[in-house]
């Protein structure tokens, strides 16, 4: 269910290094229940952008809005605290450690007061337990490494992670990129449910198959430019491939190639599909 | 088996043997076993089963084990502290001087050389934070400087670098408390079960323990997440540095004597004591108690080998080989136990 | 059924066999021993046999130590004779928290006798204690002459310091010494501070006090070489050991003054071979092989026959002077002085 303000908004977004224009002039919307796919080649300034999202970094020029009310974010922290959580790559998963003390690393439950304060161990393995249950993943042991869980588990419990914190805007970056297909499969589903439970997610990726799968608004990002925003309806998968790798550039390859090829065979040319 | 929402089999439970069997812990007991059983299959009539060879091994594990449970935490979180050894024989000749050549009762020479422990430890943390330079590099500058600063100073204010302060100490309440005894037991075996206890409680039981682990495994997470890295680490280096004053009290209480090389190569026995315990040199896996008996090892080795009559240089052989077998014993358990399907 | 890689029995097989090889690897060094004697020794056979005589030395010197492994040879000679078992016990590196826990080690063990120094009468004589409390004779040699009664030892073995000094400083003062240096290279060692106080008594003059770093030779020559340059008045000198010997030989050739009688505890062959040439007026032995060979004797008659001396035994000091200097050098090749 979609609402009418949008929970996130990139206004006219810019963002320099030095000489160096990481992001020019980015507006983009995210709202509950939807996924927004952020696409772009490597380089096109994803990462900065998402960046600027969570709270690593500040803009430039340009703000971002959260329920319409433009909003700074001087640390992660801030940006945590105002229900964005950000997934990067390497998942903040640390694979030595427990499932059930990586869920909760930073934001660990306590029992007892003043001295006696501690961790309370059973009510971490208990949760932790139930919301991994909720997305399928069944634990006898809550101590087991995480390095025992497969690559889309991880992602997997990472978004759940999130989630329990009181996310209502989920950025995922690139988080099938590493996966194979069945495994990826399995965090689409994932992400789908989080979605019809009204989270507002921030989808970046370089794959267009599943961005088509799953994304309900694209913008597509290159060289740190928008190369526009666009719902679900207005844009077909090839059109969005040639816009990620460059469009214009990518059309002038074609006649190139085409025409070395068509200087060959016949076969060739009918070969093109 | 049942399909998931999310479509693949559910993640398979952990049988409770191989739950055992992936403790960190587990090589240091067993080591400790197959140790104490060899000691008492060739020594066993020479003394080393009889309560005064027992309390001879306890004691030098005491000692040992009292700084390296603090070093098992700091390598847990992902640093190494080299300086702890001369810090040893700086706290010591601390306490020495401020009695000897100054005057002052023992129990103020004890204190600074705490405060200054502290503040040793803080600076460590501090400048292994601030620059962000391998603490091994900055804690084996520490341990130079510490142990030249130690031998200057000394020099310059008694011009012996060997202080005996036997009057202050006999008869003082602080020598029975650090260096007394329970029957033919030394105090120290106390201070050393207080300490692991401790520690295994911090570590497995309070947030900050939570904290020492992610700070190891992955310290850029870890920050990630809003866990203090900065924090923990400073806190842990100024440890390991107070649990050497605590050892140059307990020696030069002992001992009725300071030493300005007290303390050589305990920073390395600190280390291996740790990683035969089961932690990862790279960090964010251990345990204390495995520490605790990785002391263990080395005392019952270091007197054992008195009561076998061989020569005790063969001791460091011993040592050397114990950590090899170890290493790779925790290494196969640990890839077996942590390899995904 | 899914397969489970987890532990096979394989990975315990792996990891037991290089338990194994390590535990076997150690036994085979555990397989060699300092043991000598077992069971002959003549004469009746008293309390107990002498195979089934144990003794331990435990003292502050490492037997790499020249001096000590001269100690150690008078020793391992004695418990040769006697048939008895014999172990030397001696830290790397001067501590006294390493020689506690010898001794703790030595006297669990249990053994018909130890044999050791006191180099720190507060520590050290607490363990001695606590070895005679559990009814184990005690025999004190080379330092710990001012204690050795106190802690209910039999006897002491050794050198008196202070006498020591004492004669070598009137040997000095009929030379006509009347201004002297007294170089100590170990500070916090009690007996050689005796040494001093001794030598000052007897020489009835002027004896001024340099403390050198036995363990850095060069800096030692240089401290000497300072303090016989700034003094002119000097015209003796006293090291209380090789590692001040030495380095003062050398200062000597390089410095100024000339006219310095020069006088040496303990041998060691430059040393003897400086008292050859003249250049060195006597060096004074204590005869460590003595200090090393009766501990054991006396030890092992103890255990027999209950007989032990009732008072010190001097073996010191001994003054090698140019005449006896040759056979002595001899004697030091063999490393039995």
């Amino acid at each position: 269910m979609a609402n009418d303000a949008p929970l996130m908004e990139a206004r006219g977004l810019s963002k320099y290094f030095g000489h160096v224009v990481a992001l020019e002039d980015i507006s983009m919307d995210v709202r509950a229940g939807q996924v927004t796919c952020l696409l772009g080649d490597n380089g096109a300034g994803k990462s900065t952008l998402i960046k600027i999202f969570s709270g690593v970094h500040q803009p430039t020029k340009g703000a971002m809005a959260l329920d319409g009310e433009e909003v700074l974010f001087n640390s992660p922290r801030d940006a945590i605290d105002r229900g964005i959580a950000t997934v990067f790559q390497d998942l903040a998963m640390i694979p030595l450690m427990g499932i059930s003390r990586n869920f909760f690393i930073g934001r660990e439950p306590t029992t007892g007061v003043g001295p006696f304060k501690r961790f309370d161990v059973k009510k971490a393995d208990r949760i932790t337990r139930e919301e991994l249950d909720k997305i399928g993943i069944s634990l006898r042991d809550t101590a087991q490494p995480v390095s025992t869980l497969s690559g889309g588990e991880r992602q997997s419990v990472a978004i759940a992670r999130a989630v329990y914190f009181g996310a209502n805007i989920l950025i995922l970056d690139e988080p099938t990129s590493a996966l194979g297909v069945k495994q990826s499969a399995m965090v689409l589903r994932y992400i789908n449910r989080t979605r019809q439970q009204g989270i507002g997610v921030v989808f970046i990726t370089h794959n267009v198959h599943h961005a088509h799968l799953i994304g309900d608004r694209y913008t597509v990002l290159s060289h740190g430019h928008s190369l526009g925003s666009y719902g679900k309806g207005e844009v077909s998968m090839t059109e969005l491939e040639k816009l990620m790798a460059g469009g214009k550039e990518l059309e002038k390859l074609e006649d190139e190639l085409q025409g070395s090829t068509a200087a060959g065979s016949e076969e060739s040319a009918n070969g093109r599909g | 088996m049942a399909q998931s929402a999310t479509g693949e089999k559910p993640v398979r439970d952990v049988g409770a043997l191989k739950r055992l069997m992936t403790r960190p812990e587990l090589a240091a007991v067993a080591g400790s076993i197959l140790v104490f059983a060899f000691f008492a299959v060739v020594a066993g009539d020479s003394g080393f089963l009889t309560t005064g060879g027992t309390a001879s091994y306890l004691e030098v594990a005491a000692q040992l084990g009292i700084v390296a449970v603090p070093v098992a935490l700091l390598m847990i979180a992902g640093e190494f502290d080299l300086s702890v050894g001369s810090m040893v024989g700086a706290a010591g000749m601390i306490i020495a001087i401020t009695t000897t050549e100054y005057g002052f009762p023992l129990l103020v020479g004890v204190l600074l050389a705490f405060v200054v422990a502290a503040a040793v430890g803080f600076f460590n943390g501090y400048l292994v934070i601030k620059t962000g330079l391998p603490s091994f590099i900055v804690t084996l500058g520490m341990l130079f400087a510490l142990r030249g600063l130690t031998i200057g100073f000394a020099r310059l204010l008694t011009g012996r670098t060997q202080i005996g302060l036997s009057d202050a100490v006999s008869g003082n309440p602080l020598t029975s408390l650090f260096a007394g005894s329970i029957g033919d037991f030394s105090v120290t075996i106390v201070w050393w079960l207080l300490l692991a206890v401790l520690g295994t409680y911090v570590l497995q039981r309070t947030v900050f323990g939570n904290w020492i682990f992610g700070s190891g495994g992955d310290a850029n997470a870890a920050r990630n997440v809003g866990v203090p890295v900065s924090r923990v680490k400073i806190t842990l280096f100024m440890c390991t540095a107070l649990s050497a004053a605590l050892l140059a009290t307990i020696q030069v209480l002992d001992a009725g004597s300071a030493d300005v090389l007290r303390g050589t190569l305990l920073e390395l026995q600190a280390i291996a004591a740790a990683v035969i315990g089961g932690v990862l040199l790279t960090g964010g896996y251990g345990s204390v108690v495995g520490a605790v008996f990785g002391a263990l090892i080395f005392g019952m080795v270091q007197q054992g080998i008195f009561f076998t009559g061989v020569s005790t240089d063969w001791f460091q052989v011993f040592v050397g080989v114990m950590l090899l077998i170890a290493v790779v014993f925790n290494n196969i358990i640990r890839k077996r136990a942590a390899e995904a399907r | 059924m899914t397969t489970n890689r987890g532990l096979s029995r394989r990975d315990f097989l792996k990891a037991g066999g290089v338990g194994i090889a390590g535990a076997t690897l150690f036994g085979v060094a555990g397989c060699g021993g300092e043991e000598q004697g077992g069971g002959q020794g003549g004469g009746p056979e008293g309390l107990t046999s002498r195979g089934n005589i144990r003794i331990v030395m435990v003292t502050h010197g490492s037997a790499a130590d020249p001096f000590w492994s001269v100690v150690k040879t008078g020793a391992d000679q004695a418990a040769s004779d006697m048939g008895v078992d014999f172990e030397y016990r001696a830290p790397e590196r001067f501590d006294v928290v390493e020689i506690q826990r010898n001794m703790d080690a030595a006297i669990a063990s249990e053994p018909n006798g130890i044999a050791m120094t006191i180099v720190d009468p507060d520590a050290l004589g607490d363990s001695a204690r606590e070895a005679v409390d559990k009814g184990i004779p005690l025999v004190v040699l080379n330092t710990g002459q001012p204690v050795w009664e106190k802690v209910g030892a039999i006897t002491y073995v050794g050198q008196t310091e202070y006498n020591a000094g004492l004669e070598a400083g009137k040997r000095m003062a009929e030379e006509g010494v009347q201004n002297a240096l007294c170089v100590n290279q170990e500070q916090g060692n009690v007996a050689l501070e005796e040494r001093c106080s001794g030598f000052t008594e007897g020489l009835g003059g002027n004896v001024r006090e340099l403390a050198v770093q036995g363990a850095d030779p060069t800096a030692a020559e240089n401290a000497i070489k300072t303090a016989l340059n700034n003094d002119p008045d000097l015209d003796g000198m006293l090291t209380l050991g090789p590692q001040g010997a030495l380095p003062a030989l050398q200062a000597l050739n390089s410095s100024d003054n000339e006219e310095i009688m020069f006088a040496t505890f303990d041998l060691a062959p430059e040393i003897l071979n400086a008292v050859r040439d003249g250049k060195i007026l006597f060096a004074i032995d204590q005869q460590q092989f003595l200090q090393g060979y009766l501990p054991v004797d006396f030890l092992t008659t103890y255990a027999q026959y209950g007989v032990s001396p009732v008072n010190e035994v001097a073996t010191g000091p001994k003054f090698v002077t140019q005449q006896e200097a040759g056979d002595v050098i001899e004697l030091t090749k063999q490393g039995v002085r």
